[in-house]
């Protein structure tokens, strides 16, 4: 378990303040914030590389908070790789075994493992200047992992790889968690936190602004900031299936959405931002897809006009313009059609 | 035809007086000293030796100094510390000190008063007058250029590598060795190369704490004003030349170096 008590750390004019977190093993933790929030300055302050103003950090029962680095045994996956340019892939991932073993047999059987695992054996003999981000992300791992670290970091493994290469890699990941490494996961994007994390940490301005499942954290934020940088407030755990011609997603109370074509798995998460939602005090003409009857539950001012509230079947929050709602004014406990195309459904692969 | 306008020409006109400046008089050197005489100078045995005095002691002082100066750079590459502008201000004195008054302060630090000096002739050396004299009169100088450029090398290394390294448990010591020098290679091999010349070249300091044993800029000079330009010159273009050669070799050996780094190492793993 990985414990932070009240750290803090003065950085130039960045302040990190009272940072108290309890990681239990095997969770996935994602820390969610923008850029320049603090997220990687306190992944630095967990691996060693810079030491806190004050404050102790934990790990397992024992002190890390003035312990060398080297002798932590926790791996940090840099954003850019940090891939040592002057050593062949094999070299790099051979690293941290050259340091301590000399048995050239070993070592290469270990790293011969590691490759098999993360699919990077055909490159071993190469350099690494013309590896594809994909591949150099892959690489820093195994880096990583043949140091059997006791908890992994990763600043913003997503960043800079290919959209086409993201599953592959949340697969890799999720499968490293299935098998009991702790991860703590720092990134911008809460599609990332959704999909991956069995908690999510949200850093604002060098704090903790919240924590919590990542269901708690999407449909109950504690403050405007969260809402708006997770953007989702509809956030539903579903089962996915095809029907004889289309997609649709079932919720755990039996809505039907139909969803565009594409691949989705057996069951996951569906999100459908507020925005893409319409709604009316009629039922729409020629709109026989995802077009649900429900009751007003709440009306709350926000930012754009009102936030509404529709329980149909499934409770719905939909962003209504401040000019529409003066139009259109909507009572709580009215009936109220909602709909959305079958292209709104984001569907998430969520384990948690 | 107007596709060169005056800007353009005036430009072009100017550049070449600068380049005709610069090689107008090594030509007129080359081209003033005759290929027998080219001959007889090769064969005289002071100026042989004189010359390879120069190159090996140059070398020597190069390498034995930059076993300080390289993790030196390192440390100024890296590091902020209290008065660190201040640091690098006295680095780069030797560059713009007069170097016979360099010669001068040297020679109060290594003569049988000064503080290096007692401390050499209590193990019975003698530094004024001696190589070991001029091997410092030359690295006084020089030790800016390798400082500099290997400064500069470690600088350009993205201190994220040396951090993953560590954090892949490798001590300091490895990672300097195993990724921050190999990657500042070249710039210290640059800086190297450039200390060893300047030193090499260096007359004003040497000359003020030993005439003797003669370097070849000593010799040219004593030449000159023993025997005047006719006989400093064959001297002067032997040293050139032997210059030029050496520098060439090490710049090729270099290059293979770095070629040599891009081999796969575990290809056949």
């Amino acid at each position: 378990m990985l414990i932070l008590n009240n750290i803090s750390k003065k950085l130039g004019d960045f302040h990190l303040v009272n940072i108290n977190l309890e990681i239990s093993e095997g969770t996935y933790y994602v820390l969610l914030g923008r850029s320049g929030s603090g997220k990687t300055q306190l992944l630095e302050l967990i691996a060693g590389l810079n030491s806190p103003d004050s404050g102790e950090i934990w790990l397992d029962g024992e002190d890390i908070t003035r312990k060398k680095l080297q002798k932590r045994g926790i791996g940090l996956v840099f954003q850019d790789y940090a891939i040592f340019p002057n050593l062949t892939v094999f070299g790099n991932i051979a690293y941290s075994l050259e340091s301590s073993s000399g048995d050239k047999k070993i070592i290469k059987e270990k790293v011969a493992r590691v490759a098999r695992e993360l699919n990077i054996s055909h490159l071993l003999g190469r350099n690494t200047h013309h590896l594809s981000g994909g591949e150099l992300q892959r690489v820093a791992l195994a880096r990583t992992l043949i140091t059997s670290p006791r908890l992994l970091l990763l600043d913003e493994p997503m960043a800079s790889i290919d959209a086409s290469l993201k599953d592959d890699i949340r697969r890799l990941l999720r499968r490293l968690n299935s098998h009991g490494l702790t991860i703590i996961h720092v990134t911008h994007d809460y599609r990332e936190a959704v999909s991956l994390s069995s908690m999510v940490g949200v850093i604002h301005n060098g704090r903790i602004i919240q924590e919590g499942k990542p269901d708690e954290v999407f449909r109950k934020p504690v403050n405007k900031f969260v809402a708006r940088y997770s953007g989702i407030r509809n956030f539903f755990r579903v089962k996915f299936r095809k029907d004889p011609e289309e997609w649709v997603a079932v919720s755990n109370s039996n809505l039907v959405i139909s969803l565009a074509d594409g691949s989705f798995p057996d069951e996951g998460l569906l999100i459908i931002r507020s925005e893409d939602i319409k709604i009316s005090i009629t039922r729409p003409d020629n709109n026989s897809v995802n077009c649900f009857r429900g009751i007003v539950t709440d009306i709350l001012p926000s930012e754009y006009g009102v936030e509404v509230s529709v329980d149909a079947g499934e409770t719905f929050y939909i962003d209504v313009s401040a000019d529409t709602f003066r139009k259109q004014p909507l009572l709580e406990s009215s009936e109220v059609w909602i709909s959305f195309s079958p292209e709104a459904g984001v569907a998430l692969e969520g384990s948690n | 035809m107007n596709r060169y306008g005056p800007f353009n020409w005036i430009f072009l006109i100017l550049s070449s007086i600068v380049l005709l400046f610069l090689v107008a008089p090594l030509t007129g050197l080359f081209l003033h000293t005759g290929v027998n005489e080219l001959f007889e100078t090769a064969n005289d045995k002071a100026v042989q030796e004189s010359i390879a005095l120069t190159v090996w002691i140059s070398f020597a002082a190069t390498l034995f100094f930059s076993i300080a100066a390289v993790p030196f750079s390192w440390l100024l590459a890296r590091k902020t510390f209290y008065l660190k502008s201040v640091v690098q201000g006295i680095i780069d004195l030797p560059v713009v000190l007069p170097h016979t008054a360099a010669g001068i302060a040297l020679l109060g630090f290594i003569s049988r008063d000064g503080l290096l000096g007692k401390a050499a002739s209590a193990v019975g050396l003698n530094l004024v007058n001696s190589r070991g004299g001029i091997a410092l009169a030359m690295a006084f100088v020089s030790l800016p250029f390798l400082i500099n450029a290997a400064r500069d090398g470690f600088s350009a290394i993205p201190e994220r590598l040396e951090k993953a390294a560590l954090n892949l448990g490798a001590s300091r010591t490895r990672v300097f060795f195993t990724i921050s020098l190999p990657l500042a290679w070249r710039s210290i091999v640059t800086g190297f190369v450039m200390m060893f010349a300047r030193g090499m070249s260096e007359f004003g300091a040497v000359v003020i704490i030993a005439y003797h044993p003669m370097i070849a800029p000593v010799l040219i000079y004593d030449r000159f004003s023993s025997f005047g330009l006719k006989y400093a010159r064959p001297a002067a273009v032997l040293f050139i030349i032997v210059a030029l050669v050496v520098f060439t070799i090490l710049r090729l050996l270099s290059e293979r170096r770095k070629s040599g780094d891009k081999r796969n190492d575990y290809a056949d793993s």
